[in-house]
């Protein structure tokens, strides 16, 4: 998309990924400088950013991105939200093949998050399968939440903004951490087939009561014991709070990598071992909160104690309050954000809104032309210390659906 | 201690209470713990003593050495001597698990709705059991009466439509070759061309004589229903089957006819072409 306004200008690597999606949302060209330029071991982007920006290059018709030497500048210059059209992007059966590096340290979810941001507004529906031995789908140490968590806490939220239809992820291959946190060889499919013009406006001001608990404890390689000891523990601690609380377990195989030796150029090695437990809390009104604990790579942790963390995490998590987790919270607004011209308005926790990565969200919304947010101490019964967020939508939406 | 230690795991209510009896210094202890204290206070600033915990552990040995006494009473066994009870602590194991105790079989459905790659319907209860019976005590009489109606309806509507395959009035039914007679008709009110019992292939003469036969038999209604005055229904207009010339094959002969390795023209293709 041609645009002759000046690029918007960022500094640092915070953030990075969603900078990227709104500006391809907001088709604004981007310069963002001082990527870790003052770490002398490794300036510049990072594998996982460098595969974002190839993914992002992948959904797209016609991104142009420049990416200095060292790598500590980006200028990225969006195209089209394509998606998977027939004969465009992707392979013959219209499915993106994005391979994940193998120094990769994030989980898949890092990718998913923003992705399914861009989906609803692309022109064809999008279908994108994460292989390669980068791809971890548990929970990671930096933060990321594991794939478990997307589909059950973040996805369903699509919902609330009138999309809903096909949208599915599969987890092919599961895995965990690698050795020293890098990639574990899984496997995911996203598949996102509702386009909409203009989300819907969003009013949600009544967080309700948590009703219910679900869960997925997966065990990757390890024995499935581990599942039940950390389904044991964690329903020890919910069960007295919430008796509707069940919680699944999934046992697989660690996946096989190639790992050539010079006497055995065939042989093939496990990665991404362990065992994680993912908690999804639903409230009377359909608001979630996730939890997510995944046991250290270098192992030493018993899965009572996993369980546990999981449990309190998510009790924290919930006291909290608010109608949106912190996890959720930047997918939430973004869409509130895209919507309608119309004032949406979403009650948050102190706690969530007061947090540095949300501080920087609203500044680079501003930055991107987004009307800034209105806030205000939530009123009435479901007080409880919250915050009203009022949003304007901008307005504009899918632009692929408009010309179509 | 260690095997004392691994079977902590299993208790589960009462395990910080044997925590602290294992944290109970003794004498020896203390001593050395003194001296520490005093060594590290001389390099940094005073500490709290942990006095308080000692004694609020020996208070509940001493309770629990009391209630189970009171619980023996009447039995020849005279209490738990105090030497024994510093070798070997009484242990509580609760094997009544809260977690164990709302163990419920996990439901296929539960799982099946959850684990999917689509998303989680959370909603999956309301769809099963749960919601079926309160479905039906709300919507109680009206929705069986109207199935009901449905249903009476439609065996009226049949039987009028089929009653001329009845064969007695006794059984509204109709059964055996009547009844898929009956069937055939329903097909051909649904929509089906032909019925499907029509014969396609059968000699000439014998259709010829089956459609002679229904032109008669119409033409005898007719005339039997003039004579009495009866209106009858308009004839549909005859479709004439022209008996013109029949499409020929591609590639024939524009003109006369072709047997026998010859073509042969006749008087008319002729004078057609203009000789």
């Amino acid at each position: 998309m041609a645009t002759s306004q000046p690029p918007l200008r960022f500094t640092g690597h915070h953030n990075f990924v969603y900078r990227l999606v709104f500006a391809t949302l907001a088709g604004r060209t981007v310069h963002i400088s001082q990527i870790r330029s003052s770490n002398p071991t490794n300036p510049g982007l990072a594998p996982h950013e460098i595969s974002f920006l190839r993914l992002l290059d992948a959904v797209t018709n016609g991104s142009q991105m420049e990416i200095s030497y060292t790598g500590t500048i980006v200028v990225f210059k969006p195209g089209l939200i394509t998606g998977c059209a027939a004969g465009v992007g992707g392979n013959s059966s219209g499915v993106i093949n994005h391979e994940l590096p193998a120094n990769c340290t994030r989980g898949v979810s890092y990718f998913l998050l923003p992705l399914c941001l861009l989906a609803p507004f692309s022109k064809a529906p999008l279908r994108v399968q994460f292989t390669g031995p980068g791809v971890i789908t548990s929970a990671t140490p930096t933060g990321d939440m594991s794939v478990d968590s997307v589909r059950t806490a973040i996805l369903p939220l699509y919902n609330q903004f009138g999309i809903f239809n096909n949208i599915e992820l599969r987890i092919l291959r599961r895995s965990n951490p690698g050795p020293r946190g890098g990639g574990g060889a899984g496997e995911v499919q996203l598949v996102f087939g509702h386009q909409i013009r203009l989300a819907k406006t969003l009013h949600l001001m009544n967080p309700g009561r948590v009703k219910r608990i679900r869960g997925v404890a997966y065990a990757v390689g390890v024995s499935g014991s581990n599942n039940a000891r950390m389904i044991e523990a964690a329903r020890g601690v919910l069960n007295p709070l919430v008796p509707d609380t069940y919680v699944f377990s999934d046992v697989s195989s660690a996946p096989l990598v190639p790992a050539p030796e010079k006497n055995n150029p065939a042989a093939k090695k496990k990665v991404g071992l362990g065992f994680g437990l993912s908690l999804v809390a639903e409230s009377s009104t359909g608001c979630l909160y996730s939890a997510d604990v995944i046991s250290p790579v270098s192992g030493g942790q018993a899965p009572e104690d996993i369980g546990k963390q999981c449990a309190y995490q998510l009790l924290e998590v919930v006291a909290k309050g608010g109608c949106v987790a912190p996890a959720a919270a930047p997918t939430m607004l973004g869409l509130m954000t895209m919507g309608s011209e119309d004032v949406g308005r979403i009650q948050v926790g102190r706690d969530v809104i007061a947090d540095e990565s949300m501080i920087q969200l609203a500044r680079d919304l501003t930055k991107f032309g987004a009307p800034g947010w209105g806030l205000r101490d939530a009123a009435g019964e479901n007080e409880n210390g919250d915050v009203v967020i009022s949003v304007v939508g901008r307005g504009i939406g899918n632009v692929g659906r408009k010309v179509a | 201690m260690i095997g004392k230690r691994k079977r902590d795991t299993s208790v589960v209510s009462r395990s910080i209470k044997t925590k602290d009896q294992e944290d109970t210094p003794t004498a020896v202890d203390s001593s050395y713990q003194d001296v520490f204290r005093k060594f590290f206070e001389a390099e940094f600033e005073p500490l709290e003593v942990p006095g308080g915990k000692i004694a609020r552990a020996e208070e509940s040995e001493e309770d629990d050495e009391d209630g189970l006494e009171d619980s023996e009473i009447g039995s020849d066994w005279d209490g738990i001597s105090a030497e024994e009870d510093e070798v070997n602590t009484v242990e509580v194991v609760d094997h009544a698990d809260s977690s164990a105790n709302a163990e419920l079989p996990l439901d296929k459905k539960a799982r099946k709705a959850f684990m999917t790659a689509k998303l989680p319907s959370f909603s999956w209860d309301q769809t099963t059991a749960k919601r079926s019976p309160t479905k039906d005590e709300d919507g109680d009489e009206d929705k069986v009466s109207d199935a009901n109606n449905l249903k009476n309806d439609l065996a009226l509507q049949r039987l009028l439509q089929e009653s001329h395959l009845l064969e007695s009035g006794s059984d509204l039914a109709p059964t055996g070759k009547n009844r898929l007679k009956a069937l055939d008709l329903r097909m051909q009110s649904l929509g089906a061309k032909t019925s499907l019992y029509h014969q396609q292939n059968m000699p000439s003469s014998q259709r010829r004589g089956i459609k002679a036969k229904a032109e008669k038999k119409e033409d005898k209604r007719r005339v039997e229903a003039r004579e009495n005055g009866i209106i009858l229904e308009k004839q549909a207009p005859k479709t004439k089957s022209t008996q013109g010339r029949r499409e020929r094959g591609v590639g024939g002969p524009s003109i006369g006819k072709f047997t026998g390795g010859t073509l042969n023209l006749s008087k008319q293709d002729l004078w057609k072409a203009g000789l």
